[in-house]
C-alpha cells in the first residue's frame, strides 16, 4: 500500500475515532432552538435522496468541523449555509452538527436500503479533495449509506450540469448522486438563482428539482434594490434551503493575501482581492532599492496574452489595474463612490442608471475615453458568452437587449449616450447592476471594434492591450516579465510605486513560495493552504486570512433516473 | 550509400505522419477540451448549452476527428501550424519565441555533459580501482539516481537562499540587455541538467573506455612503442566514443523538445514548459507543432547517429 494512501486511512480512522467520539458527547446533539425538525416527509419521486430525512441524515453524518480543524489544516471555516458569514447571514439556520446517531435515526426511519451504493463525483485533481472524499465517505459507512467516488475529466458541463427534461419532474440528465464542488459568488443572488425555473419554465440546474416556494424566495431576492428589503428575502430563502437541505454546504475557503514586510498599503483597504474594489493602490510603497527605484514584484504576468476583464474581472493584477470601472466599491463590494464616473445615479426603481463620466478621461494611448467606447463596450459585451454572469444579467436585463442580440435593432435600446452622460434604462430590474459596474471594464472601441466576440480573447489587441488604469504597460515580454508604470494622465493622480513587475504565472501559481522565500515576490493571493503553511513561516512575509464568498458544497441529485433501455 | 541515405529520409516521411496521427488520436481520446480549460466548471455552470455550441464552433471542435487531423495536415503541408487555441497567436511565433530559451538551455547542458562526462569518464577508467575512480562512479550513481526536481530545489535552496548568489528562476530579467546580463539565470538550470545528464555519459564513457583498452589495438599500439597519451586519447579514446555518441545522439532531441522538469523548477520559459502548458489547455495546434518536431528531430537523430556509427567505426557497413 502506498504511503500517502496510508497516512489518509491513518487520519481517516482519526477523524472518525474523535468524531465518534464527540458524537456521543453534548456538543453534538443540536441546539434545540436550530434543530431542523424531523419531518414526515417522504420521497417525492422513485429517488430515495429526493426524500428530505435522507439529505437530513446526510448533512448529520459529516463532522466538517474536524475535517476543517484536520485535513484542511485549520484553514476553512465549516458551512452551514451557501451564503457565507456576514451580514447576510440568517442567524435562526437549521443547523446539522455532526451527530451520526440522529444520522441512523432518520435513515431508520426513510427506510433507507443500504446496500445501495451512491456514486459521488468532483472535479478537482488535489490530493486534498481524494483525502475528504475519503473522510465523507467513511462516515457516510458509519451510519450506513455506502459510497463511491470518482474524479470526471472531459467535458465536465455534459457530466455535471446536464439539464433534467422537467424542472420539476426530471428525469435526470445526469448520473452521479452526489458531486463536489464550489460556488464562487460575486453576487450573493448567483448562489440560488439556478434552483429556480427560467422565465420560460425551464429548469436550470440539473440536480434540484424546482418548486413554486423556492421560485418565488429566490424572486424575492432579485426583485428589490432596497438593501434590507433584500437581506430579508435572503434570509428567508436561506432557511428554507437550509431547512429542506437542498444542498449540503460544507465550508468556506477562506483567500490569503500574502504580502512582503517592504508593501505598505498606507492605510488602503484590504477585502477580496479575487475582485476589484477601491484597495487604494495609487498610496501603495515598497521599500526603494539601491537606486531609489520602488519596485513591487507580484505574479500573474501574462504567458502568452493578457486576459480580457470581462469573464473574470480581477484574477490576473493585470485585471485589476490595467483597466479602470466606472465606480468603485469597499472589501466587501458594496459599490461607494465613482471611479471613471465623476457621478451616477441610480433611479429608486431601481430601472434607471445614469452615469457622467469624468472630464477629460484618456486611454493610455492618448487617445479619448468618450461615452462611445462604454456603449459600444456593454453592446459588445453582450454577445460574449463568457461574460460574467453577473454582468450578464445586468445587460440582458437593459431595454432592447434581446432585439439587440436578435439582430432586430443595430443598438440596445435601453442605452443613450450623450455628452459625459450615459444612461441605461432596464427593462427588468437587476439588483446588482451597480455592483456590475464596479468590476466591469469599458474597453477601448477603435482597438476591438472588428473583434468577433466569440474569439474575442483571440484578437492581436491581448498581445499588448491599451488600458485606462492607474498603471499602463511599459514592456512585457511573453513568458518572460512584464512592467507596468503609473500612468501619468490617469484622473486619480499618479501612483506612488515606479514599477510593477510581473512574473507569469497562473492564477494559482505554482511557484510562490519559491518566489516568495527568494524576495521575488511582495504582493498576492492564494487558496492553497500547503503554500500558507510556508507562507506564514517566513519572516519578511505577512499573510492575511480574508472571507470570501467561496463555498465548498455537496449537491444532491434529487431528480429520478430515468428508466433503464 | 548515397543510396542507403536517400531511402533512409524516405521512410522517415510516413513514419512522421503516422507518429503525428497517433498523437492527434491519442489527444483525442483524452478526456477534456480546450473550452472546459478555458472556462472552468464553476463558471460553466453559467453557460447556456447553445452558447458552449457556439463557442466550440467558432474555435473549429465541432468537427469530426479525421476532418481536424486533415485540416492539420493540409495546413503543415503549406507551412501553416495554426493558431493558439487561447490566444490566437500562430503557433509557429509561439514556438520561435521559445526556442531560443530551450536551445540555450539544453545545448548548455549538453556540451557540458558531454565534454565532463567523456572527461571523467576516460579518467575513471584509466585510474580504475583508485580513490578517483571509485569516488567518480559513487558521484555517477547519485547523479543518476536523484531525480532532477530535488537537485533543483536543492540547488534553489543553497545558491538562490543561502548564498544568494543565483537568480531564483526565470530567463530575462526587465533591465537584462546583453547575454551576460541574464547570464546569471542560465547557470543554475544549465548546470543542473548537465549534472544529471553527465552522469550518463561518464558511465558510458567509463566502461566503453575499459572494453577499448582490453582490445588488441591497444596492445599493438603500446607495443609500438608509442606515448601513453596517444594511446589512451587518440586510439582508445576513439573507438570508446561511439557508445558515448549513440547516448549524445538520443539526447539532441531535447534540444528541441526541451527539458521539462528544469523548465518548470527553474521557471524557463522553454518548449518544455510550454508543452505542458499545452497540454494541460488542450491547446491541440500548439501539442502537434512540438510534437511534430520533437518527433522529426528524434527521427533525424536516429538517422545521424547511424551515418556516425559508420563513420567511427569500420567494420559497420550501410546495406
Amino acid at each position: 500500500m502506498r504511503k500517502d494512501r496510508i497516512v489518509v486511512l491513518v487520519t481517516t480512522m482519526l477523524l472518525l475515532a474523535t468524531g465518534l467520539f464527540a458524537g456521543g458527547s453534548k456538543e453534538a446533539a443540536p441546539a434545540a432552538s436550530t434543530a431542523p425538525t424531523s419531518t414526515a416527509v417522504g420521497p417525492t419521486n422513485s429517488n430515495p435522496l429526493s426524500d428530505l430525512r435522507v439529505r437530513q441524515a446526510m448533512a448529520y453524518a459529516i463532522d466538517m468541523k474536524t475535517a476543517c480543524a484536520t485535513l484542511l489544516q485549520g484553514m476553512a471555516l465549516p458551512a452551514d449555509s451557501d451564503i457565507p458569514n456576514g451580514p447576510w447571514k440568517t442567524p435562526d439556520l437549521s443547523k446539522y452538527e455532526y451527530n451520526p446517531e440522529k444520522a441512523k435515526a432518520l435513515l431508520k426511519e426513510a427506510k433507507w436500503d443500504s446496500n445501495r451504493v451512491l456514486d459521488l463525483i468532483y472535479y478537482y485533481a488535489d490530493q486534498e479533495t481524494v483525502d475528504l472524499m475519503t473522510a465523507i465517505q467513511q462516515w457516510f459507512a458509519a451510519v450506513g449509506i455506502k459510497m463511491k467516488f470518482r474524479q470526471i475529466t472531459g467535458d465536465l458541463a455534459a457530466q455535471l450540469n446536464a439539464l433534467p427534461a422537467d424542472a420539476e419532474k426530471g428525469p435526470s440528465g445526469i448520473t452521479w448522486d452526489l458531486a463536489y464542488g464550489a460556488k464562487a459568488a460575486l453576487a450573493l443572488q448567483e448562489y440560488y438563482n439556478a434552483y429556480a425555473r427560467s422565465v420560460d419554465g425551464k429548469p436550470q440546474i440539473a440536480h434540484t428539482p424546482a418548486n413554486a416556494t423556492m421560485d418565488s424566495l429566490i424572486a424575492a431576492t432579485n426583485s428589490t434594490s432596497d438593501i434590507a428589503k433584500q437581506k430579508e428575502a435572503f434570509f428567508a430563502l436561506e432557511k428554507y434551503m437550509a431547512s429542506n437541505v437542498k444542498d449540503i454546504p460544507l465550508y468556506y475557503q477562506q483567500l490569503f493575501i500574502y504580502e512582503n514586510k517592504r508593501l505598505n498599503r498606507n492605510g488602503g483597504l484590504y477585502g477580496n482581492d479575487q475582485y476589484n474594489y477601491d484597495w487604494g493602490i495609487l498610496n501603495w510603497t515598497v521599500t526603494a532599492d539601491a537606486n531609489g527605484k520602488q519596485i513591487l514584484y507580484t505574479n500573474t504576468g501574462p504567458k502568452q496574452f493578457f486576459f480580457e476583464p470581462w469573464s473574470d474581472p480581477a484574477i490576473h493584477i493585470t485585471r485589476k489595474v490595467l483597466w479602470d470601472r466606472l465606480i468603485t466599491c469597499d472589501g466587501s463590494l458594496t459599490p461607494t463612490t465613482g471611479k471613471l464616473a465623476s457621478s451616477y445615479k441610480l433611479s429608486a426603481d431601481g430601472m434607471n442608471l445614469t452615469f457622467t463620466l469624468r472630464d477629460g478621461l484618456k486611454w493610455h494611448d492618448g487617445s479619448p475615453l468618450t461615452v462611445d467606447d462604454v456603449k459600444w463596450s456593454v453592446e459588445t459585451a453582450l454577445k460574449f458568452p463568457t461574460l460574467n454572469a453577473v454582468f450578464k444579467k445586468t445587460f440582458n436585463s437593459l431595454k432592447g437587449a434581446k432585439d439587440y442580440l436578435e439582430g432586430k435593432t443595430p443598438g440596445v435600446a435601453g442605452i443613450t449616450a450623450s455628452g459625459n452622460t450615459i444612461t441605461f434604462d432596464f427593462a427588468s430590474l437587476d439588483p446588482n447592476c451597480l455592483l456590475t459596474f464596479t468590476q466591469w471594464a469599458p474597453l477601448p472601441k477603435k482597438y476591438l471594434a472588428k473583434a468577433d466576440p466569440l474569439k474575442f480573447q483571440q484578437d492581436p489587441f491581448w498581445q499588448n492591450p491599451v488600458g485606462s488604469g492607474p498603471y499602463r504597460i511599459d514592456k512585457v515580454s511573453m513568458n518572460d516579465y512584464l512592467v507596468m508604470v503609473p500612468y501619468k494622465d490617469y484622473w486619480g493622480g499618479v501612483a506612488k510605486i515606479d514599477q510593477i513587475v510581473c512574473y507569469p504565472s497562473d492564477d494559482n501559481d505554482a511557484n510562490v513560495v519559491k518566489n516568495a522565500a527568494a524576495q521575488k515576490l511582495d504582493y498576492g493571493f492564494t487558496k492553497n493552504v500547503g503554500d500558507v503553511k510556508s507562507l506564514q513561516a517566513m519572516s519578511h512575509m505577512n499573510v492575511k486570512a480574508v472571507d470570501i464568498p467561496y463555498t465548498r458544497i455537496l449537491w444532491v441529485n434529487q431528480f429520478p433516473k430515468p428508466a433503464a433501455k | 550509400m548515397f543510396a542507403y541515405m536517400v531511402r533512409r529520409l524516405l521512410i522517415l516521411i510516413p513514419l512522421l505522419f503516422v507518429i503525428c496521427f497517433l498523437v492527434y488520436l491519442g489527444m483525442f481520446l483524452t478526456p477534456g477540451d480546450p473550452v472546459s480549460y478555458m472556462i472552468g466548471p464553476e463558471a460553466m455552470q453559467n453557460l447556456k448549452p447553445a452558447e458552449l455550441e457556439a463557442l466550440k464552433e467558432a474555435l473549429g471542435l465541432n468537427q469530426p476527428f479525421i476532418i481536424r487531423f486533415l485540416l492539420w495536415l493540409g495546413g503543415v503541408m503549406k507551412g501553416d501550424f495554426g493558431y493558439s487555441l487561447q490566444s490566437g497567436v500562430p503557433i509557429k511565433n509561439i514556438v520561435l519565441a521559445r526556442l531560443p530559451a530551450t536551445l540555450e538551455l539544453s545545448g548548455v547542458a549538453l556540451l557540458l555533459s558531454t565534454v565532463f562526462g567523456s572527461l571523467l569518464g576516460t579518467v575513471s577508467a584509466l585510474k580504475r580501482g583508485s580513490i578517483g575512480d571509485n569516488a567518480l562512479t559513487v558521484a555517477g550513481m547519485i547523479g543518476v539516481s536523484i531525480p532532477q526536481f530535488v537537485f533543483g530545489l536543492a540547488a534553489i535552496v543553497v545558491f538562490t537562499l543561502k548564498l544568494h548568489w543565483l537568480p531564483v528562476g526565470g530567463r530575462i530579467e526587465p533591465d537584462d540587455v546583453t547575454f551576460w546580463d541574464r547570464f546569471p539565470n542560465l547557470v543554475m538550470p544549465s548546470l543542473v541538467l548537465a549534472a544529471t545528464m553527465v552522469a550518463g555519459v561518464m558511465r558510458y564513457s567509463r566502461s566503453s573506455m575499459l572494453d577499448s583498452m582490453n582490445r588488441e589495438f591497444i596492445k599493438t599500439a603500446r607495443s609500438k612503442g608509442l606515448p601513453e597519451w596517444r594511446v589512451n586519447f587518440v586510439h582508445g579514446f576513439r573507438v570508446a566514443l561511439l557508445p558515448v555518441i549513440v547516448l549524445i545522439g538520443f539526447r539532441l532531441p531535447m534540444l528541441l523538445g526541451g527539458s521539462v522538469i528544469v523548465e518548470q523548477v527553474f521557471q524557463w520559459p522553454g518548449i518544455g514548459n510550454e508543452f505542458v502548458a499545452a497540454v494541460r489547455s488542450y491547446n491541440y495546434p500548439l501539442i502537434m507543432m512540438i510534437a511534430f518536431f520533437s518527433v522529426f528531430a528524434v527521427l533525424i537523430a536516429s538517422f545521424l547517429i547511424d551515418l556516425l556509427t559508420a563513420w567511427l567505426d569500420p567494420r559497420v557497413k550501410f546495406e
